[in-house]
């Protein structure tokens, strides 16, 4: 019997094959868990298809008098997404100082730093949002903390990585010329680490932006807040207005940070 | 005649078990030129970085110019490494800074602190940084980023940031590991050349061997953590060689048996 | 003739006071200007915000009130948290493999060099950036209209972001093939969609793995806030139970949250060094 010729890694071949294996496993677990038929969509085609064009279609205006109110929703969320990503990155480039065991001059809490960051991460900015809710009440003020307290932790590791990548040789040969840790930050790290600095932070607006809707939605305030309301009142031809509106704002910050990154990498 | 450097029993032990040093003993007079050599993990890199307490030592004791530097922290701690210059392998330039920037980082040992923090530097120290550059043939580039430079400059800009603190002894990490041998020449040559005008004691980790024959006015040999050979370039034997690397000489790639001859022209 | 003065080069740069420049010659003019204009917006943003930061400032300290009672674990509600915790990852799981398989396929279509058909692409790709533009919770609102409170819901409007991102994503990595590399199959004869399973799809397979990863993360902490909006699943408990004071139960759910969390983003970095 001829033997086939493999045609990639064998080391490859076995990732390859453990990907596959375990994505089955996982569906037919999770299938059987929840019972989800994809059948249901397809039998609920009629009922997609007259909402679609029923209520969805075509979008509607909202009253005049609504529509200054609907815009500034919008500049809200936009300024909830700048002021928050800029308040987080300025604490997390202090506290990313402090992240990383070649730089800081405490390298023992560096762990402690970062493990903390990571818990902060790890739990998403809505449920943040809802613990803070419940101590402070509801308002912008709130979307704004809670929007900060998960780009923070983000951005400390990122920029913990980034130092790590760009600046521990630098760092080192200063330390070796007898500069001080503040010296050592201001003339290695930041000049060395500036642009990647700045790339993350885009990232982070582009990332807050979709958030500070979503932490809208439950009480943070912005265009969020008022898309909510018109879902939950069955007005879903405005809402769509709104939410092309949402997309079009998305859209439009997407494509000006990438190409504000592009400059920034030049 | 006061040495500038001593290494007094010091041992290494990495938090993962690894023994770098075991019980190091030499000293280091004004106006030597010392080679160090072995083969990779001997410990040439540790000895080099326990010098300016980049690698705390875990037993006996470093005394550089009569200080001892294990117990040092903070402002004192720094007034000893500005004393002690320092070239590597890679460079370690701030990239996105002009190489006038890089040289003068040299200074900020001597700085206060927000003056070195905002590179406020005085137009003594930047006349002296441009005399330096110009002293190793660099002064076109004062303006460049030291990122657009070719290897063998931004070593140069590395000796001239160590030169600009005035050291007493330079320690060399490999300074050539990365170069071409044209390029690696001319820094070899520049290193013998600033730190004997200066008598600036000078200390060099190397690969190769016939660098160090050709160079160094004494050459330590190192092997597993410890000093097997330390003495002037004539006596390296092959023998001892052999001890240092563990295998005998014709596995390296040293050059001819008559080696030592053309380097003794070429220096 | 005046001799030149000791230190003069011409290659120093000195300004009026006669003060040498050690900045570089060309330096990106760039980085300034923007930092400048994002800390403008962002002061004018904060401005706009009208927080009220004495109201927060003077309730913080009931932050910290709520952090301790929410660290008092109430273990009498687990075998519920444990269900919907299982039911939040198992909607993250299937929405994320429906979305791997919608995502090939429309990422096929997306990419400019499989089929060769610009009209298509362009009309995939925008459509898809107009989905991903939507935040999640949006559609999975607009599914739960449409299909009723469920796992449905879930899993249906979760795929609807998650398809465009892996759209977007694979047709990206496809496109990243020599377009050599295919011309050499085209002239054999082969049919592109036997081009595409062959030559395609096993390049970029190993980014696919990385993109799934890399969502699985997103997926899971998208649907566990899925039920603060009003679905089911873990962030319901959490938001049911924030608010009718029961902080012990709502501690445990948010631990088990960032304990997924922690372990889903710990597997992937070791995927990640793996591959």
């Amino acid at each position: 019997m001829k033997r086939k010729m493999p045609l990639i890694a064998r080391e490859q071949k076995r990732i390859y094959t453990g990907f596959l294996i375990i994505m089955a496993v996982m569906f037919v677990i999770t299938t059987a868990y929840t019972g989800f038929n994809p059948m249901v969509l397809v039998r609920n085609g009629d009922a997609f298809w007259e909402f679609i064009t029923k209520d969805f279609l075509p979008p509607a205006l909202p009253k005049a008098s609504r529509i200054p109110g609907i815009f500034e929703s919008v500049l809200v969320t936009l300024a909830l997404a700048m002021s928050a990503t800029t308040i987080a990155a300025i604490l997390a480039f202090f506290v990313s100082l402090f992240g990383s065991e070649k730089v800081s001059p405490f390298p023992r809490a560096a762990k402690y730093v970062r493990g903390f960051a990571t818990f902060l991460r790890n739990i998403p900015a809505l449920v943040w949002a809802f613990i803070l809710f419940s101590s402070l009440g509801i308002g912008t003020g709130v979307g704004f903390v809670a929007l900060c307290i998960t780009s923070f932790a983000f951005m400390v590791r990122a920029f913990v990585e980034t130092i790590e990548d760009v600046s521990q040789d630098c760092v080192e040969s200063l330390e070796a010329v007898g500069a001080s840790f503040p010296q050592r930050v201001a003339q290695a790290i930041l000049p060395s680490c500036l642009c990647g600095f700045l790339s993350w932070y885009l990232y982070c607006i582009e990332v807050n932006i979709r958030a500070s809707t979503i932490v809208g939605m439950v009480g943070g305030g912005g265009v969020g807040l008022t898309l909510f309301s018109y879902i939950k009142g069955f007005q879903y031809d405005i809402a769509f207005t709104i939410i092309l509106l949402v997309a079009a704002m998305v859209i439009v910050v997407d494509r000006v940070t990438g190409r504000l990154r592009k400059e920034i990498l030049k | 005649m006061k040495p500038i450097l001593v290494f007094d029993k010091v041992s290494k032990e990495y938090p993962n078990g690894t023994k770098a040093l075991k019980n190091v003993s030499f000293e280091v007079h004004e106006g030597e030129f010392v080679s160090v050599i072995g083969p990779s993990g001997s410990g040439k890199s540790t000895i080099l970085r326990s010098i300016n307490h980049l690698i705390p030592i875990t037993g006996g004791s470093v005394y550089v110019d009569g200080e001892e530097v294990s117990g040092l922290k903070g402002k004192a701690l720094r007034n000893l490494r500005r004393k002690v210059g320092m070239i590597f392998q890679n460079y370690n330039l701030v990239y996105s800074l002009s190489v006038l920037q890089n040289v003068l980082h040299g200074c900020l040992g001597y700085m206060g602190g927000l003056k070195g923090i905002f590179g406020r530097y005085s137009e003594e120290d930047k006349e002296r940084a441009v005399e330096l550059l110009k002293e190793l043939g660099m002064e076109q580039f004062c303006l460049n980023r030291a990122a657009d430079l070719s290897g063998g400059q931004k070593q140069r800009v590395g000796i001239a940031r160590a030169i600009m603190q005035n050291p007493k002894l330079l320690l060399c990490d490999e300074p050539i590991a990365s170069l071409d041998p044209s390029s690696a020449k001319t820094i070899m040559d520049i290193l013998k050349d600033m730190t004997h005008k200066r008598n600036i004691a000078c200390i060099v980790n190397l690969h190769q061997v016939d660098v160090a024959l050709a160079y160094s006015t004494r050459i330590i040999g190192l092997s597993k953590g410890e000093i097997v050979f330390d003495g002037p370039p004539e006596y390296l034997t092959d023998e001892m060689i052999e001890r240092i690397y563990g295998t005998s000489r014709e596995n390296l790639m040293i050059g001819g048996t008559d080696e030592k001859k053309d380097a003794a022209y070429c220096a | 003739m005046t001799e030149p003065a000791k230190t003069i080069t011409p290659y120093v740069v000195r300004d009026r006071k006669n003060r040498i420049s050690v900045r570089c010659a060309q330096r990106n003019t760039f980085i300034p200007g923007f930092l400048i204009v994002a800390a403008v917006l962002s002061a004018i943003s904060l401005l706009y915000l009208q927080i009220d930061w004495l109201k927060l400032l003077s309730r913080t300290p009931e932050v910290g009130g709520v952090f301790w009672e929410l660290a008092h674990f109430d273990f009498s509600n687990m075998d519920l948290i444990l269900s919907s915790m299982m039911e939040t990852i198992s909607i993250a799981v299937l929405s994320l493999l429906y979305s791997l398989l919608l995502g090939v396929i429309f990422g096929m279509l997306a990419a400019r060099n499989i089929f060769r058909i610009t009209w298509l692409s362009v009309l995939t790709q925008s459509f898809f950036t107009f989905l991903r533009a939507v935040p999640t919770p949006v559609w999975v609102l607009l599914m739960m209209v449409c299909l009723g409170m469920g796992a449905e819901a879930g899993v249906a409007g979760l795929c609807v972001h998650t398809t465009a991102f892996f759209t977007k994503s694979f047709a990206q990595s496809f496109e990243s093939i020599p377009d050599e590399t295919l011309e050499a199959l085209e002239v054999t004869g082969t049919s592109r969609l036997s081009i595409f399973t062959n030559a395609v799809l096993p390049a970029a397979f190993s980014q696919i793995v990385a993109w799934t990863g890399m969502r699985l993360e997103t997926n899971f902490s998208e649907c566990a806030i899925l039920g603060m909006v009003g679905a089911g699943g873990i962030g319901f408990i959490i938001s049911r139970n924030l608010q009718g004071y029961e902080y012990g139960t709502a501690g445990l759910a948010i631990l088990l949250v960032f304990l997924v969390a922690y372990i889903i983003e710990r597997i992937f970095v070791w995927v990640k060094k793996r591959l």
